[in-house]
């Protein structure tokens, strides 16, 4: 009993980082209807600055987020305004090319400067744990799980709670409605797409402390980030939260209770069982109205 | 015709002809606008002057959101000119034509579902600086509409259609515009509440807005507005005062279903 209490709170911790990255791919979906091939190549690339810094400066890679993530912002604006804007309005297949390409370009430059095999940032703490009451705790994961969630709070206070957010909220609805509101609905882009890469990189350098990356390891995180994200329903904030929750839970049980090497397979069949029963995902709805219109 | 007599009483004070000389609160010259290969609008020419209420009529498909489309600037001419206050703005895009005083409330409502009535209202200024002022706005918004003000913590999503139509007309008031363009007003309401809705747009006119009022029906829109354009196919058919086109039979045949 003691022991599935701990494997679900890990779980959840899991689900937690993959929350916070998910919910900016599911930010730019929902905003510009934008799938961001390139989104787990960020992730990586913030793993890879934040092992830069936590090794030649010796920063806590967990504080270092303080650093990488504006960092991070200000490459995701750059990358929209230079790559993604010309083509905002082109249809889906395009921005999936492109950003699929962007995803390469990346891969390839990270394996320029950091080379090509595998990196593990690890903190002093990373082989520690907390116990307490029977439960076997790892201070990384509690530590990340934790800052995630903290992260992720930030983000949502914006959106619900800001002049921001809230334009964010109704480019998303109805990005002409939003226009003739007076919202500069192209500005707003490119906020949310820097937005969204910089929630990848705040999990990137949260991810770099749980586990050992390379440069490839992006095509791991697409794929189960865009899984997370169609599970939750595409554009969907509270979604994507959601099937990264199931998602983290659903690995971390498989890897106790049945084996590792299933972990990264029994969620796949989750999402394939509920769009059988839910095509457009838990929480996925008709997000956006206009979409015919003329 | 009892309708039509009764809203004639309701109808907007007669314009205050400008001074010559003085540009036209809004100006269209030679418009065309096409989506794709569909050339949507051949050479639309209208203008609302200061304080007027102007008619837009026509059947679906004959270019009137379109013709909105153009001066809100989601949609850029092909050619010809738009112009506010004798400035040219068929260039810029929406979110400055808002920010120079054109307010529109978009065909279908368009409020923003899953938020408040009071979120949707401050979107409505959103490009507006002056900050001050947008509480007096929200004050006359909620004169006009008080019913919008019993709803203010409602989820747009969950109004009715006629509120939903107070809100979109709110909303676009509160970017305290100098001209209002409303796009099918009536669409998909009851008549009683139409008729409610069309009072609090002659309301508004009179307090200084300039209107103009694009609508299917042509009857409700002919007995509020000072005058009136009829667009068929892209073009300018008619162009008369709106006693002028009620009486025409042309428009009685085809809009207002007078044999």
């Amino acid at each position: 009993m003691m022991q599935l209490i701990q494997n679900l709170v890990l779980g959840l911790l899991l689900g937690g980082v993959y929350a916070l990255v998910a919910a900016g791919l599911t930010l730019i979906f929902g905003v510009m209807r934008v799938i961001n091939i390139a989104h787990g190549a960020f992730l990586i690339l913030a793993a890879f600055i934040t092992y830069s810094l936590w090794s030649a400066l010796g920063i806590d890679p967990l504080l270092a987020i303080l650093v990488t993530t504006p960092v991070i912002f200000a490459i995701g604006w750059v990358t929209y305004k230079t790559v993604i804007a010309p083509i905002r309005t082109a249809p889906m297949a395009s921005t999936v090319l492109l950003t699929f390409g962007l995803a390469l370009v990346i891969e390839g430059v990270m394996g320029t400067i950091w080379g090509n095999s595998s990196t593990a940032i690890r903190p002093g703490y990373a082989n520690e744990s907390f116990t307490f009451a029977g439960l076997f705790m790892p201070k990384a994961q509690v530590y990340g799980g934790l800052v995630a969630v903290l992260v992720l709070l930030i983000l949502g206070l914006i959106l619900s709670k800001t002049w921001l957010g809230r334009a964010i909220r109704a480019a998303a609805t109805n990005p002409a409605s939003a226009e003739l509101v007076g919202i500069k609905v192209a500005a707003v882009a490119a906020l949310v797409f820097a937005i969204g890469i910089a929630a990848a990189g705040a999990g990137g350098a949260i991810v770099g402390v749980l586990y050992p990356f390379v440069a490839g390891a992006h095509y791991q995180w697409i794929a189960r980030l865009l899984a997370i994200v169609v599970l939750g329903g595409m554009g969907s904030l509270n979604g994507a939260i959601l099937g990264a929750v199931i998602f983290g839970v659903a690995e971390t049980l498989t890897a106790a209770y049945v084996s590792p090497s299933w972990a990264t397979a029994v969620p796949y069949a989750i999402v394939f069982a509920v769009l059988v029963v839910r095509p457009q995902g838990l929480m996925g709805s008709r997000l956006r109205e206009d979409a015919v219109a003329t | 015709m009892e309708d039509d007599a009764r809203m004639a009483r309701n109808r907007a004070p007669e314009s205050v002809h400008p001074a010559r000389g003085e540009p036209p609160a809004l100006e269209l010259r030679d418009v065309h606008a096409s989506y794709g290969h569909i050339h949507a609008l051949k050479g639309v020419s209208l203008h609302v002057s200061h304080g007027e209420m102007v008619a837009l009529i026509g059947a679906n498909g004959a270019g009137k959101s379109t013709v909105l489309r153009t001066i809100s600037g989601l949609l850029r001419p092909r050619g010809g000119q738009v112009l506010l206050g004798g400035s040219r703005i068929d260039h810029l895009p929406p979110h400055r034509v808002v920010a120079l005083g054109v307010g529109q409330a978009p065909e279908g409502r368009r409020v923003f579902p899953r938020m408040t009535v009071a979120e949707n209202l401050d979107l409505g200024s959103f490009a507006r600086a002056d900050r001050a002022a947008v509480e007096a706005d929200i004050d006359r918004v909620f004169r006009l509409f008080p019913r919008l003000k019993e709803r203010l913590r409602q989820k747009a999503g969950t109004l009715s259609g006629g509120e939903q139509q107070m809100l979109a007309i709110g909303r676009a008031l509160m970017a305290s515009p100098n001209v209002l363009l409303l796009d099918e007003p009536s669409m998909g309401l009851a008549p009683m509440l139409v008729e409610s809705i069309f009072r609090t747009i002659v309301e508004i006119n009179r307090q200084g807005t300039s209107v103009l009022l694009v609508e299917q029906n042509a009857l409700m829109a002919l007995g509020v507005a000072n005058r009136g354009y009829v667009l068929e196919s892209g073009t300018i058919v008619l162009a008369d005062t709106a006693d002028g086109l009620r009486n025409n039979p042309r428009v009685q045949k085809a809009y207002l279903g007078i044999a």
